[in-house]
């Protein structure tokens, strides 16, 4: 019964995104109507669908099974299957859609009778719509269609402010690196029905031979680490999240960039089961390479969307971490281990939908009122856009894994799946994993690092422009959408639990046993405590300490030291007595000193141009200071220049625009194909 | 008594170490001087086990040989040379320090992957001790590679002879007496080989750069 | 109720002892310069007075500049809770393991860098700028160091790991403790910024860094702010003592004198180590910014030597 509930709201709520669409493109002429009642109808739709997901998780672990579109040939049976699996990623894709489409409301009103609202509205439903499919297509050919059309409609969504040239060329190197992904993925595609000739995405790998398995792997390694904007495979991801809107960012880099780990998880790990422990060990390297280089990148820029793309790129490595430790542990059959592991990923990957939704909502709300991206134009914001400046300081905290906010829980899982990891490992293991901690441990202290940045510079100090000075507060709907995510990652970082037991019911469907019996807690406040037999915390017991000493300071110092007098006067400025907020330290002067210690990763570049003819009385300084990624520079660069070359080679020789040479090469291609249809 | 060794065979390693994060050329020489103390020790402690177990002597004349070779006269000598040449600080490596040292801790792992497959090397203490000292021998070779001035080269030779000799030491405990002597010869030799190269290095370039040698081809 | 004990007894010590640390460090190495210099108990009048005068206030700040001295007092006391002074008094379970005490100590630092540019001077941007440097080099350090200890006694609480190293007998003479110890020795160095990773008592705008950053304050926010850093360093002190020198399982008696026992020998190896760090800051120089990561390199390199060791040993010892 509960299950048919479950598919019911299901239903409901792909019928709400369609009438959405639709609506979108009916009131494409009335900006402002059809806005708000397209986002209005996704919101209840989003609604719906956590509703059915985790009804749907809760129930057990049967499957919902809708056919969408049956006929005889196999190729073109839409059907739709939402196990566990499925769902959890549901779950995270419709809180993020809810709070997203409740502060695109806002959001958008700066595109009306300037752009066509009713065109982005309907892409928008349909993205959503791509990537409820991929989440919960049953055979592969449907999934490949909803991957296809998730990567185009995106694509069109990153290229909607197209009049800036920068943003066509984001658009153009996104779509490439796309097809290249997908291309891989349709090789790894096409080797499982060669061997088992069933698209059935839950169907059984006994057919295919071992050799094969790796390969495939490979392939799907390649194809989801793209979409997954691992290093070093990320390129598109730093040039398309910055060039979309916001609120499609916010999906992209909250959601879309997942599908690539429900990949990992669905085919790899649940399809073609994992064969050899070098999988994890990949995965692992990747994992720790782009969790490091990452945030290493993040930290340079100063464009806030750009700094939050490459801290994507951060996350995703941690999450790989997770996933690579629960590849080899399955690899070595230690199988509470890998479920962990499994937990760990998974929970990282929820978290981090909601914080960095979060975060580029917030940069859309300081673009919005400020009409900039860059952090060198910010400053003092937090007078103007109090609100905002609260919740991002929150998204913040989250994204470098403090206390007591979700991120933290999700690190302190992984870390304690590296930790058993290397209890239970052998020689080798045990030294990639110290790696790898020592890599999470870098790679929270420089997100610390560039997150103080982000806040404190487009936040904190003296406003640097008008941009900054004339700021407003962003419209409430846009408040509540972002409100709603902090108070998310909040309740899960005191409570972690309450996504934990759903997480737990998905690996139980999974792999057939509770990790949550691993994860009992005591009684009263500390009942939401995590134990693990390795060691335990419980954030809430120490935000309650926190409070608790921070009344006692109050309370002692009031006893000692009497009424609080407080003197406002300017800031201290060595007698100078004309401090101005082009004084203050900037983004890129911030970043300077790691910049200068790690420059073996940014090959940074420097030149300074004086003009006037006096060394002393210069009409004119100009400091360029730039730094480019090494592996752009010595991978990418290559590689393009190489292809360049080689299609400049084949004008000449291939392609030479003459109509018989096409038809001499479609004649002997089709000789060919006879002759080998002869002989195979 | 192994656990001492073990914890010698440490601090050896990572005097190594320091000896790769230093870019004074006298610090250089002081490390060197801490190192051979090192050494010492371990040797000491062996002969004492020696005269006890066995009465054989020959390890405590070594050590002695140690302690007045490397600790005192080898360090001396060097510092001579120092106060005659003109670069006390070493300034252009071939990558910055840290890469340098984080290089070298990859060398320890290599050292214990490519140790471990050695049949019967795995039971009994021998392990951690030679790992170590083969880290040493192996650090010893890159510290020659990332410094350009002629002490540390002399240096770097040292500290290969200091990862040598423990590696004999912690793996046969005490080599015959020849053995060590002529061990000892050799690089004495060297050393004082070295160090008049040194001079007229610096005699005829007014600096010991290395990388001047290559002025001599035509 | 003995959860309670465990609160009075370890907060009443940390926050009685902690200044006077830095009472003790001044006064070696003023003895050290020929000097008198202050008594060892003068932290305590600065506090007292410091609480009673007035606060100068920024008129750039936010409120973010009033709450960061509370939060950063609060995290370096959270942070010393998760570390028993003395295992005797210890309830059974602490809410939080090695992860959450960097995290603890983590947020305190968030908020102190944040303040710091809030107040648009350019010296709270510097400070900010460098700590975030030297945060990002040692922490790689401070979790391999701790995980390594941790893996030895198969558990990241850090109350389970001082009750496995009770057991080891003097611990200090092993290869792999004695790395860990330098390595977190190195580390309390550069964390709580001191000579010659951060020079604590001076205000020149090239060597600062921790002080640059509560330039700003004063009255009772830098009150915190000082008794913070130093609650700060005592935690990380009380860490590498009763991990690496552990002393209760020396002790017979039982009762209360055991507890008065302990936590006397705790004390006396406290300012033992506060004995190290002041010889280290007389010893050597300040290092130029960019030489902290040879330093830190050198941090990282001991503490995933002791690791190797560990793993190279295969647990032979431990």
């Amino acid at each position: 019964m509960e299950v048919g509930l479950a598919t019911n709201l299901f239903k409901a709520a792909i019928l709400f995104y369609l009438l959405g669409a639709a609506v979108a493109l009916i009131l494409i002429n009335r900006h402002k109507l059809c806005n708000i009642i397209s986002n209005a109808i996704y919101s209840v739709a989003s609604a719906l669908l956590i509703v059915s997901s985790i009804i749907k998780i809760i129930s057990g672990s049967g499957q919902i099974n809708i056919s969408l579109f049956e006929s005889p040939i196999p190729f073109i049976t839409m059907n739709i299957r939402i196990d566990n699996l499925s769902a959890i990623f549901l779950l995270a894709l419709s809180l993020l859609v809810l709070c997203v489409s409740l502060y695109s409301m806002g959001y958008i009103s700066h595109y009306y009778g300037k752009r066509n609202v009713g065109i982005f509205n309907f892409l928008y439903s349909t993205f959503i719509l791509s990537m409820i499919f991929v989440f919960t297509s049953a055979n592969v050919v449907f999934f490949y269609i909803a991957w296809e059309l998730m990567s185009m409609l995106s694509y069109f969504l990153v290229i909607f402010e197209s009049e800036h040239e920068g943003n066509q060329r984001a658009g153009i190197i996104y779509i490439i690196m796309t097809y290249v992904g997908t291309a891989f993925l349709l090789i790894g595609f096409m080797l499982i029905y060669s061997y088992t000739n069933s698209f059935d995405i839950f169907g059984s790998s006994a057919a295919i031979p071992e050799f094969a398995k790796n390969i495939i792997f490979i392939m799907f390694l390649i194809g989801f680490a793209t979409k997954a904007g691992a290093i070093p495979f990320h390129v598109w991801l730093p040039q398309a999240h910055p060039a979309a809107p916001s609120n499609v960012s916010a999906l992209m880099s909250g959601i879309m960039i997942k599908t690539a780990i429900y990949g990992f998880v669905r085919f790899v790990l649940c399809y073609l089961g994992i064969q050899n422990t070098w999988w994890g060990v990949l995965i692992l390297c990747i994992g720790i390479v782009s969790a490091v280089l990452g945030v290493a990148y993040a930290l340079m820029e100063h464009n806030i969307k750009r700094l939050l793309a490459y801290s994507s790129v951060e996350n995703i490595g941690i999450i790989l971490i997770g996933l690579g430790v629960c590849f080899i542990a399955f690899a070595q059959e230690n199988l509470l281990l890998g479920e962990m592991a499994l937990v760990a990923a998974l929970f990282h990957t929820f978290n981090h939908t909601l914080f960095k939704g979060g975060l580029f909502l917030g940069a859309g709300a300081i673009q919005y009122s400020t009409h900039t991206k860059d952090m060198e134009k910010l400053g003092g914001l937090i007078k103007t856009m109090p609100i905002t400046a609260l919740f991002i300081l929150c998204f913040s905290l989250a994204v470098s894994a403090i206390v007591p906010f979700n991120g933290f829980v999700s690190e302190w899982l992984t870390y304690q799946s590296l930790f058993a990891n290397i209890v239970s490992g052998q020689a080798g293991l045990n030294i990639l994993s110290i790696l790898a901690v020592a890599a999470l441990g870098f790679a929270g202290a420089m997100a610390a690092a560039c997150f103080v940045k982000l806040f404190g510079i487009s936040f904190l100090g003296l406003p640097r422009s008008d941009h900054s000075l004339n700021a407003k507060e962003v419209p409430i709907t846009m408040k509540i959408g972002m409100g709603m995510l902090a108070t998310l990652c909040f309740a899960i970082g005191l409570f972690p639990l309450l996504i934990l037991k759903l997480i737990d019911k998905v690996v139980f469907s999974l792999m057939g046993s509770s990790i949550l019996e691993q994860l009992h807690g005591g009684c009263g406040i500390a009942y939401y405590s995590l134990n693990l037999s390795s060691g335990s915390i419980s954030p809430a017991v120490m935000l309650i300490a926190i409070a608790g000493v921070i009344l006692l300071a109050l309370l002692g110092i009031r006893i000692i030291g009497g009424k609080y007098i407080e003197r406002k006067y300017g800031t201290w400025d060595c007698g100078f007595e004309a401090l101005n907020s082009r004084m203050q330290y900037t983004a890129t002067g911030f970043s300077k000193p790691i910049k200068i210690v790690f420059k073996i990763l940014f090959r940074p570049s420097r030149e300074t141009v004086v003009t006037g003819d006096l060394a002393y009385h210069p009409e004119s300084i100009e400091y360029i200071t730039a730094d480019e990624s090494i592996i752009e520079k010595y991978i990418y660069n290559p590689v393009c220049e190489r292809i360049k070359y080689f299609s400049r080679r084949m004008t000449f020789g291939v392609q030479t625009g003459s109509i018989h040479s096409y038809l001499t090469y479609i004649f002997v291609t089709v000789l060919l194909l006879m002759l080998y249809n002869m002989i195979a | 008594m192994s656990n001492f060794f073990d914890t010698l065979s440490v601090l050896i390693l990572f005097s190594s170490f320091i000896l790769m994060a230093n870019k004074m050329t006298k610090s250089y020489i002081k490390t060197f001087r801490i190192q051979s103390m090192l050494l010492a020790l371990a040797v000491g402690s062996m002969a004492i086990k020696s005269i006890i177990e066995e009465g054989r002597f020959d390890v405590l004349v070594v050590c002695l040989l140690i302690i007045i070779l490397k600790v005192i006269y080898i360090p001396n000598l060097l510092n001579k040379a120092y106060a005659k040449a003109e670069y006390k600080v070493e300034k252009d490596f071939i990558l910055n320090i840290p890469i340098l040292v984080l290089v070298c801790c990859g060398l320890v792992v290599f050292c214990y992957f490519c140790l471990s497959t050695i049949d019967g090397i795995n039971d009994g203490v021998i392990n951690v001790q030679v790992v170590n000292s083969i880290s040493v021998i192996l650090i010893g070779l890159f510290f020659m590679i990332s410094r350009k001035k002629a002490i540390g080269q002399i240096i770097g030779f040292l500290v290969i002879e200091n990862g040598i000799f423990i590696t004999a030491m912690f793996s046969t405990q005490g080599m015959p007496f020849i053995v060590d002597m002529g061990i000892f010869i050799d690089m004495l030799t060297a050393v004082m080989i070295l160090g008049i190269m040194v001079f007229k290095i610096n005699e005829e370039f007014d600096s010991i750069d290395i990388d001047k040698l290559n002025n001599l081809k035509g | 109720m003995k959860i309670l004990l465990y609160i009075v007894i370890q907060l009443f010590v940390i926050m009685m002892v902690a200044p006077l640390l830095n009472g003790i460090i001044k006064k070696i190495k003023a003895l050290s310069q020929k000097r008198k210099g202050a008594p060892i108990f003068q932290m305590y009048f600065d506090l007292y007075k410091l609480c009673k005068k007035s606060s100068v206030v920024s008129d750039v700040s936010s409120w973010v500049f009033k709450v960061t001295p509370y939060i950063v007092f609060a995290t370096a006391i959270a942070a010393a809770l998760l570390v028993p002074v003395s295992t005797m008094i210890a309830p059974e379970q602490l809410p939080g393991d090695i992860i959450m005490f960097v995290s603890i100590l983590a947020l305190g630092r968030f908020f102190m860098m944040i303040a710091a540019l809030d107040t648009a001077s350019t010296f709270g941007g510097m400070g900010s700028s460098r700590e975030a440097l030297i945060s990002s080099l040692t922490e790689p350090s401070i979790l391999v160091s701790l995980f390594t200890v941790g893996l030895i006694s198969k558990s990241t609480s850090l109350l389970q790991i001082m009750n496995v190293m009770k057991d080891k007998g003097v611990p200090l003479v092993h290869p792999v403790y004695i790395m860990i110890f330098f390595a977190l020795l190195t580390i309390i160095i550069a964390e709580t910024s001191r000579i010659p990773v951060d020079d604590p008592s001076t205000h020149l705008e090239l060597t600062m860094v921790h002080e640059a950053m509560i330039l700003e304050y004063s009255g009772r926010h830098l009150a915190l702010m000082e008794y913070g850093a130093a609650i700060k360093q005592l935690t990380f002190i009380t860490l590498l003592v009763n991990i690496l020198i552990p002393h209760d399982q020396l002790i017979a008696l039982t009762g209360i004198s055991a507890v008065m026992l302990s936590l006397t020998i705790y004390l006396i190896k406290v300012i033992g180590v506060c004995i190290i760090i002041a010889i280290a800051e007389v010893s050597t120089v300040k290092l130029k910014l960019f030489s902290i990561p040879n330093l830190a390199a050198l941090s990282f390199i001991l503490s995933v030597l002791g690791f190797l060791q560990y793993f190279v040993l295969g647990g032979r010892y431990v």
